[in-house]
C-alpha cells in the first residue's frame, strides 16, 4: 500500500503554516481588475477611433459638390514616394489634372510608367501605374467630369481599354471587338462622358508590317462598339479627337471629319499646310465652329483660328495671342471668359530635329522632343499668353478635365511633399512583421526574463507581517 | 448560509496552503500560488460562492502550477536551508518529510498534482480527473508514472506492494 507515502504527505502538510494572503489576494484582484478595465477602455477607444475613421475612409459620394468646387491647380509636382494608387482607399474622387513623363518618380522599374492624378479641389495626389507607354491627353484621358480615367491595357491577343472610376475605384474593361485588333487605345471622350473614342490597330498582312487604324465610339455603360472610321496607319486617324454634344471631329491625314456618335459622317474638309485640328477642345463652346492650330514656319509661332465645321472656311478672327517657342500646342478647352486653355510643349534643347518625313505629321509631343509642358490661357485681346499651370521638368504631357476648364477657377497649389500613404502603410506592416519576428525568435529569452523577474520578486526578503515558515515538526 | 470571501479565506486558507505547498515544494511559490488562486476566485466570487468555492480555488491552483511550470521549465531551486536543518534533526518524521520533498521535486507538476490529490486529498481517480479537468486515463497514466518515479528515487516511500496494488 501507500501508507508511508500518505503519512509523509500529511506529515509534510502539517508543518505548513497558513500564509497571510487575504489582503494581497484582494490587492492582486483589484490590480487585475484595473488592468482589465484599462485594456477594455483602450480597446473601446480603438473601436471608437476606427468607427470615426472608417466612414472618413469610405468612398465619398459623387455629388454636385465635387464638380462645383473643381479648380485648376496653378502647378503640379511630382507625386511623393509611396503615393497611394487611384484604386486605393480613401478614394480620390473626381480629378482635375493628370500628367506624366519621364521624370524620376513617374518612371518605375521594368518599364512601368506612372500617371500623376490631382484631386478636383485639393492637392491630394494619386498615381496610376501603366505597363506601356503613356501620354496624358493622348493615350490616357480624363473624362469631362474628371471621374473616369481611360487607359490602354491588355496584350495583342486581348487588347482592351480600362476605364477606372476614381470615385469607386472599380475598373471597367472594354475588350476590343474590332476583328484581329492587336492594340486598343483610348483617344478621347464624348462631350457627355458616356462614350469613349477608341483607336484599334489591325495588321493588314499576316506579318503585321502594316496596319489599318480603326476608330470606334464605345458606350462605357453598354459596351457597344460603333465603327467611326478605318484608315491606313499613316493617316494617324484619331491623333486628335474633339467632342461636342452629339458630335465628334477627328483628323486623319490632312482631313478633318465631323460625325455623330453613330458613325454617320456629317462633313469633312481638307486642312491647309501647317495646320491641325487644335485639340480635344477644338469645338467652340457654342458648337458653331471648330478651332485649328497653325504653325507659322517663318516665325515658329502657333496661332488658333476658327473655321466652319462643314466647309473648313474661316469664320472670323479669334484675337488670341500667339504662342511661340514651343514644339506644339493642344487646345484643351475654353474658359468662361473666352480664354483658350492650351497645353504648350516646350522643346528640349538637346533633342534632335525630327526627320524630314515626319515634319508634316501632327506635332510630336513625345518625350524625346519635349522638355516640359505648361498650360497657357490665351485671353482674347491679350498681347501674350498667361501661364496658368506649370509642371516640373520632364513632365511632358498633361490633361485637364473639361469641368475644371469650364469652371474658370485657378487655385494656389501646394503639391504634397514627404512620403505618401503607401510608404506609411508598408512601413507599418514591416515594423509589425519585424517586431513579431523578433518576439518569436526571442520568445524563450523573454519567457526566462519574465520568469526571473517573478522568481526575484518571490525571493525578496519577507515583507512585514509575512513570517518565514519554520520546519519544526508538529 | 453563504459565507463572505473573508470568512472563506479565514476558514479554508490553512488547508489550501498545505495543498499549495505539496504542489510546489516551496513556501514562497506556495504563497504566490494561493494568493493568485484566491485573487482569481475573488473576481468570480459572486458566481462561485453558491457552489463549491474551495474546489474552484483548488482547480485554479492546479492549473496555475502547471502553467508556471511550463513557463519556467522546471527551474527548481535547491533549498540549502532545509538540507542544513536535516543535519540537525534526525527524527523519523523529518527524515520522511525531507525524503518526500526531494522525491516530489523529481515529478512533473501533473504527476505531482495526481499524487497529492490521490494520496493526500484522498480523492478517487475520477474525482482527480474532474479536479484537473482531464480524462481518467490521463490521471491513471500520471499516477502510475509518478509512483514509479517515487519508487525509483525514494523507495522507502513506496513499497513494492504498493506499486503492484495500483496495477
Amino acid at each position: 500500500m501507500t501508507a508511508r507515502l500518505r503519512e509523509a504527505l500529511r506529515s509534510t502538510a502539517e508543518g505548513v503554516p497558513a500564509y497571510p494572503v487575504y489582503e494581497r489576494a484582494l490587492a492582486t484582484a483589484r490590480r487585475d481588475r484595473r488592468r482589465r478595465l484599462t485594456a477594455a477602455t483602450g480597446a473601446l477607444l480603438v473601436l471608437v477611433v476606427a468607427g470615426v475613421a472608417l466612414p472618413l475612409a469610405r468612398t465619398p459620394a459623387p455629388g454636385p459638390a465635387a464638380t462645383a468646387d473643381a479648380t485648376l491647380p496653378d502647378r503640379v509636382g511630382l507625386p511623393p514616394i509611396g503615393t497611394l494608387h487611384v484604386t486605393d482607399r480613401p478614394r480620390l474622387g473626381p480629378a482635375s489634372v493628370i500628367f506624366d513623363g519621364p521624370a524620376p518618380r513617374l518612371h518605375g522599374w521594368n518599364d512601368i510608367n506612372v500617371v500623376g492624378v490631382v484631386d478636383a479641389d485639393s492637392d491630394s495626389y494619386r498615381i496610376m501605374r501603366m505597363g506601356g507607354e503613356s501620354l496624358a491627353g493622348e493615350s490616357v484621358h480624363l473624362s469631362p467630369d474628371g471621374r473616369y480615367l481611360a487607359r490602354p491595357d491588355g496584350d495583342q491577343d486581348d487588347p482592351r481599354v480600362d476605364v477606372i472610376d476614381l470615385v469607386t475605384g472599380r475598373t471597367q474593361r472594354l475588350t476590343s471587338t474590332v476583328d484581329r485588333s492587336v492594340s486598343s487605345s483610348p483617344v478621347g471622350w464624348s462631350a457627355d462622358g458616356g462614350s469613349l473614342v477608341v483607336r484599334d490597330d489591325v495588321p493588314v498582312t499576316f506579318e503585321g508590317a502594316t496596319y489599318t487604324t480603326v476608330l470606334s465610339a464605345v458606350t462605357v455603360g453598354e459596351k457597344r462598339w460603333t465603327r467611326l472610321a478605318a484608315t491606313a496607319e499613316e493617316a494617324h486617324v484619331g491623333s486628335v479627337v474633339a467632342a461636342a454634344p452629339g458630335r465628334l471631329a477627328y483628323q486623319y491625314g490632312r482631313t478633318v471629319a465631323v460625325t455623330d456618335l453613330d458613325g454617320r459622317e456629317q462633313s469633312s474638309f481638307a486642312l491647309p499646310d501647317e495646320t491641325w485640328l487644335a485639340g480635344k477642345g477644338a469645338w467652340r463652346p457654342d458648337g458653331a465652329a471648330l478651332t485649328l492650330a497653325t504653325r507659322r514656319s517663318e516665325t515658329d509661332e502657333w496661332t488658333l483660328r476658327q473655321v466652319d465645321p462643314t466647309t473648313g472656311r474661316d469664320v472670323g478672327p479669334l484675337r488670341l495671342p500667339a504662342v511661340s517657342g514651343v514644339v506644339a500646342i493642344r487646345l484643351l478647352g475654353w474658359a468662361p471668359d473666352g480664354s483658350a486653355l492650351v497645353a504648350a510643349y516646350e522643346p528640349d534643347p538637346l533633342a534632335p530635329d525630327p526627320p524630314l518625313e515626319e515634319q508634316t505629321d501632327p506635332p510630336a509631343t513625345s518625350d524625346q522632343q519635349v522638355h516640359t509642358v505648361r498650360v497657357l490661357a490665351l485671353t482674347p485681346g491679350a498681347t501674350a499668353p498667361r501661364t496658368v499651370l506649370t509642371a516640373p521638368d520632364q513632365v511632358v504631357a498633361v490633361d485637364v478635365a473639361d469641368q475644371v476648364i469650364r469652371s474658370g477657377r485657378i487655385r494656389d497649389a501646394r503639391p504634397p511633399g514627404g512620403v505618401g500613404g503607401r510608404f506609411w502603410l508598408w512601413s507599418g506592416l514591416l515594423t509589425v512583421l519585424v517586431t513579431v519576428s523578433m518576439l518569436y525568435v526571442g520568445r524563450q529569452r523573454i519567457a526566462l526574463w519574465l520568469d526571473d523577474r517573478r522568481v526575484k520578486r518571490a525571493c525578496r526578503p519577507a515583507r512585514p507581517g509575512r513570517q518565514r515558515p519554520t520546519w519544526t515538526a508538529r | 448560509m453563504v459565507e463572505s470571501f473573508h470568512e472563506f479565506v479565514v476558514h479554508r486558507s490553512p488547508a489550501l496552503c498545505r495543498t499549495a505547498y505539496l504542489l510546489t515544494g516551496d513556501h514562497q511559490l506556495a504563497e504566490d500560488l494561493v494568493q493568485t488562486a484566491l485573487a482569481r476566485t475573488y473576481r468570480h466570487w459572486r458566481r462561485v460562492r453558491d457552489g463549491n468555492p474551495e474546489a474552484y480555488v483548488r482547480r485554479v491552483m492546479y492549473h496555475q502550477q502547471v502553467s508556471w511550470w511550463r513557463r519556467r521549465r522546471l527551474v527548481e531551486r535547491l533549498e540549502a536551508e532545509l538540507t542544513e536543518r536535516a543535519d540537525t534533526d534526525h527524527s523519523e518524521a523529518t527524515t520522511l518529510r525531507l525524503s518526500l520533498d526531494a522525491a516530489l521535486r523529481q515529478l512533473t507538476p501533473r504527476q505531482r498534482a495526481v499524487i497529492v490529490l490521490r494520496y493526500y486529498e484522498d480523492l478517487t481517480e475520477a474525482q482527480v480527473a474532474d479536479a484537473l479537468g482531464c480524462t481518467l486515463g490521463t490521471v491513471k497514466r500520471h499516477g502510475h508514472d509518478g509512483l514509479r518515479r517515487l519508487r525509483a528515487v525514494a523507495p522507502e516511500l513506496v513499497d513494492a506492494t504498493a506499486e503492484r496494488s495500483t496495477r
